[in-house]
């Protein structure tokens, strides 16, 4: 078990009369690949800003390598960051741009060049060592930022939507990039963003950010296909949310109750107690299964080899069903057809509303 | 990082306040304190009196001066915005970006010859002798007596502001949204409605800023009225230089400026006002 | 709608004919035998430039000028760029208020301010000297250097001094080694333009040099005299000058990211 490199403990922002983060505890262990997701205005920057030290918390403690660093300034730390926008400087050239933060610690100027130009190497871009940052690539630009960080070793990364701004073939390469050199250095990335597909794709854990509070961590598939809360399974992945009441309970399978119908689900309820059936729109089926609903459908979504089909059920609930493009031509679906959609018992998830 | 008042955020805040403090606030304070001073036996005394306002304000020539130099302001204002406007709806709407920064380029020429000796140009071209009486008697005009009048002073008025007023309208006008003019022209309007509709509203904010500053450059200079108006009147500016220089008069030269200051801040305050007031939705 | 265009050309052209007039007719006549500037021209001469350059006079009142140019240009820029630089980072109470006591000046009319410079000056001691003329221009132009200087910070990068930080740079090191290099070219066009607006500059320099006259001071006593050409050559002298300060500096910049861009 490795100690934890990294400790939120309460830690909270306020700013002004805004509270950007309530009461955040957190642990990020040594080489792991943490990602925080969340829509804009979750709080997800700031608390990124607040491991660099850009931000003070309002209380709590921020502890890296378990020293307090809650007064400790941004340039005293060791945690370097990839901005969104990169925040390469303009008038110095690739080289000159890496070799800053040695240059920052008193490095002499041979062995910053050295080492530099190795980072360059390692990132496929000691070509245009001696060019000005402004006249490279945006792919290009993203190397030197990253080499910019992680010449100085640190243990710690912070990335703050670095692709955001990439062309989307970009995005993918870059993504094998990151995971590559998480994995061969060994060092934490902590990586902000609010693209679950970038989170799932790199990161060994994930924090799901919602108005300042964190609603979920867990690995990919723990958010995936067991969401603790409403927003997260709204935000993550495309889910079925059939709200109701449990009416009966036995053996780890609860029956609930709703407006759709009365549907069994593995979990472990209260007789009366509020909650929702959660099913993945890739776990539904066309046809009649162990827990059946009658749907119109409205529209398809076409997405290359996949398509979601959008369908509403009586009571004016919106449905969704997932499956491989090739799978929908051989049924006929068609807009305003009524069909039987169902799901096994094991493949829903049951979500217990919390008290507010 | 921004809330911990430090050395480093004071040591790029203190020396400006300290230094415009000393020399520029310090000094302005003090001409109105000297308003109220006195000279006797060729000495300024530093009371507080009002000796000297009386003795300048129940003074004729003084109001005359005002009430010339306002005029005279406010129509070199006001012909420079009517002069340039052409000019720079030509520059912003029917010339290619390229050309219309030459010739702003251009404008900014003048800023960097000497007002002075601009001046003493016209003067020489103006004379009764000088290049334009000249070129008129070549066809049989004139010689027309331009200099030590009101003509000579507006024309060296001019001199000073017009570069200034067709910069600000050019660069107005060009930054008006190009959508509103489009919708415009679409539903049918000359390029006279599309002036009076859209860009005189549009631009209001520029145009009187434009005219605004032509104004207060105008108020304040001595050299046009001086040189190319004979002092004929005088004007506020040239009172205050005959009172300081030739009169040791610094307390009364010290009248007139506050005089000058109030009447600035008043048309100034207005024209922000107008200039940046949101029309009421019909 | 070409006649419109047609008429508007030739109205511009008439426009820029009035304001380039007198620089026209200054350095044409800066050349001209006869004292009286009149059409047509005498005859070709260059009297005027050695009479100017032989006046030591001329030589003194032109040192003092490159003195106090050279001087409130760095005193100005120095200012503008804290103040420009205070703009940018922080937000504070009576910010409106600090900003207003520097970019007011251009907005007060020079005589008034020469006035106000000559009695403060005479009060504290300091008047006719140098140092007062070249006080009364940093008073003057640092709010020119303050907007160009916060024209280029616009352009900064929101992260760039936050990732300064973040690499290991304290606030100062970050000042030197990012802000200033930054605003570089910014600095270098307020260096020049300062320089050639305290060039220019005669009226507050009238009222306070005293006896330690500037060129355009020097100018102003000519033309109260009688009718002289050498102000014509002085003119075209100052205009060379000016012109000179700036288009260097232009080139500077421009040549400076054409380096940079290889």
């Amino acid at each position: 078990m490795t100690e934890p490199l990294v400790v939120l403990e309460g830690v909270e922002k306020h700013f002004d009369n805004f509270v950007a983060v309530q009461k955040a505890n957190l642990t990020i262990g040594s080489g792991e690949f943490i990602a925080i997701m969340g829509p804009s205005g979750c709080g997800k920057t700031t608390t990124l800003r607040m491991l660099a030290g850009l931000d003070a918390p309002t209380k709590g403690e921020v502890r890296i390598a378990g020293k307090v660093m809650n007064d400790v300034p941004a340039h005293a730390r060791d945690t370097p960051m990839v901005w969104q926008s990169l925040a390469l400087f303009p008038f110095l050239n690739a080289r000159e741009n890496v070799e800053f933060g040695l240059k920052m610690r008193g490095i002499n100027p041979a062995e910053r060049r050295t080492r530099a130009m190795n980072w360059l190497e390692r990132m496929e871009i000691a070509e245009f060592a001696e060019r000005n940052v402004e006249t490279l690539s945006g792919g290009q630009r993203q190397r030197v930022a990253l080499a910019r960080a992680l010449v100085t070793e640190p243990k710690l990364l912070l990335l703050d939507e670095p692709l955001s701004a990439l062309d989307a073939h970009l995005v993918i390469r870059m993504q094998s990039v990151l995971t590559r050199l998480q994995r061969e250095l060994g060092i934490t990335f902590v990586y902000v963003t609010h693209s679950q597909s970038e989170a799932f794709a790199m990161a060994d854990r994930v924090v799901i950010m919602s108005k300042g509070e964190i609603a979920q961590i867990g690995t990919p598939r723990e958010v995936y296909r067991a969401p603790k809360t409403r927003f997260v399974a709204e935000f993550v992945g495309r889910n079925n949310i059939l709200p109701g009441t449990v009416t009966a309970h036995a053996r780890g399978t609860a029956t609930v109750e709703t407006d759709q119908g009365t549907f069994k689900v593995k979990g472990d309820a209260a007789v009366g107690q509020t909650a929702s059936v959660v099913v993945a729109a890739d776990m539904v089926q066309i046809g009649k299964g162990e827990n059946t609903i009658k749907a119109t459908v409205i529209s398809e979504e076409f997405v290359g080899s996949m398509v979601t089909v959008f369908l509403e059920a009586p009571g004016g609930a919106e449905l969704k069903i997932q499956l491989q493009e090739r799978a929908l031509a051989d049924l006929d679906i068609k807009t305003g057809k009524t069909v039987s959609l169902s799901w096994a018992t094991k493949d829903g998830h049951l979500l217990l509303e919390e008290a507010t | 990082m921004k809330r911990r008042l430090n050395t480093y955020a004071l040591t790029f805040r203190l020396p400006i306040i300290a230094w415009q403090t000393l020399f520029f606030v310090g000094p302005l304070v003090f001409v109105i304190a000297m308003s109220f001073f006195v000279v006797r036996n060729f000495q300024m005394v530093e009371t507080f009196e009002f000796t000297s306002w009386e003795k300048m304000v129940t003074r004729d020539y003084v109001w005359s001066s005002y009430r010339y130099t306002i005029l005279m302001a406010a129509l070199a204002a006001g012909l420079a915005s009517l002069l340039a406007f052409p000019a720079a709806w030509y520059l912003a709407f029917r010339c290619q970006p390229r050309t219309r920064q030459f010739a702003i380029l251009l404008l900014i020429i003048p800023f960097f010859t000497s007002y002075l000796v601009r001046t003493f140009s016209w003067y020489t071209i103006l004379a009764e002798s000088g290049v334009l009486n000249g070129a008129f008697g070549l066809i049989g005009l004139g010689p027309y007596t331009l200099l030590n009048t009101p003509v000579g002073t507006l024309v060296g008025y001019l001199t000073l502001i017009l570069p200034l007023v067709l910069i600000l309208q050019t660069v107005t006008m060009a930054n008006i949204d190009d959508r509103l003019i489009q919708a415009a022209r679409n539903l049918g309007c000359s390029p006279a409605r599309v002036i009076r509709t859209v860009i005189l509203p549009a631009g209001k904010t520029g145009f009187v800023i434009a005219a605004l500053f032509a104004f207060i450059l105008s108020f304040g200079d001595f050299v046009a009225p001086f040189y190319l108006g004979g002092s004929n009147p005088p004007t506020l500016p040239i009172l205050i230089i005959d009172t300081t220089k030739a009169g040791q008069q610094w307390p009364r030269a010290a009248v007139v400026a506050v005089m000058m200051m109030l009447t600035l801040f008043t048309i100034a305050f207005t024209a922000i006002m107008y200039a940046y007031r949101k029309r009421a939705s019909r | 709608m070409t006649r419109l265009d047609l008429f508007l050309r030739v109205y511009l052209a008439l426009i820029v004919g009035f304001i380039f007039l007198p620089i026209f007719v200054s350095l044409l006549f800066s050349f001209n035998s006869a004292r009286f500037p009149t059409l047509p021209m005498s005859g070709f001469t260059t009297i005027w430039y050695e009479t100017i350059f032989a006046d030591p006079d001329f030589w003194r009142s032109a040192k003092n000028s490159l003195i106090v140019s050279a001087c409130s240009a760095v005193i100005a820029t120095f200012l503008g760029f804290c103040t420009a630089y205070t703009d940018y980072r922080y937000s504070f109470r009576g910010k409106s208020l600090f900003l207003a006591i520097i970019l007011l000046p251009p907005t007060i009319p020079l005589i008034i301010i020469a006035l106000a410079m000559l009695a403060w000056f005479s009060r504290v001691g300091m008047s006719g000297q140098v140092i007062s003329i070249i006080v009364a221009h940093t008073v003057l132009t640092a709010p020119f250097a303050m907007a160009i200087i916060r024209l280029r910070l616009s352009q900064i990068d929101e992260s760039l001094e936050a990732a300064a930080w973040n690499l290991g740079g304290n606030e100062w090191r970050t000042m030197r080694e990012v802000i200033i290099p930054f605003c570089k070219p910014a600095i270098l066009s307020s260096l020049f333009l300062t320089a050639a607006v305290s060039f220019d500059e005669f009226t507050v320099s009238w009222f306070v040099s005293g006896l330690n006259k500037t060129l355009p001071v020097h100018v102003l006593e000519i033309v109260q005299g009688t009718i002289d050409p050498q102000v014509n050559a002085i003119g075209t002298f100052v205009f060379a000058i000016s012109i000179t300060l700036v288009v260097t500096s232009q080139a500077l910049i421009f040549f400076r990211l054409q380096r940079s861009a290889s």
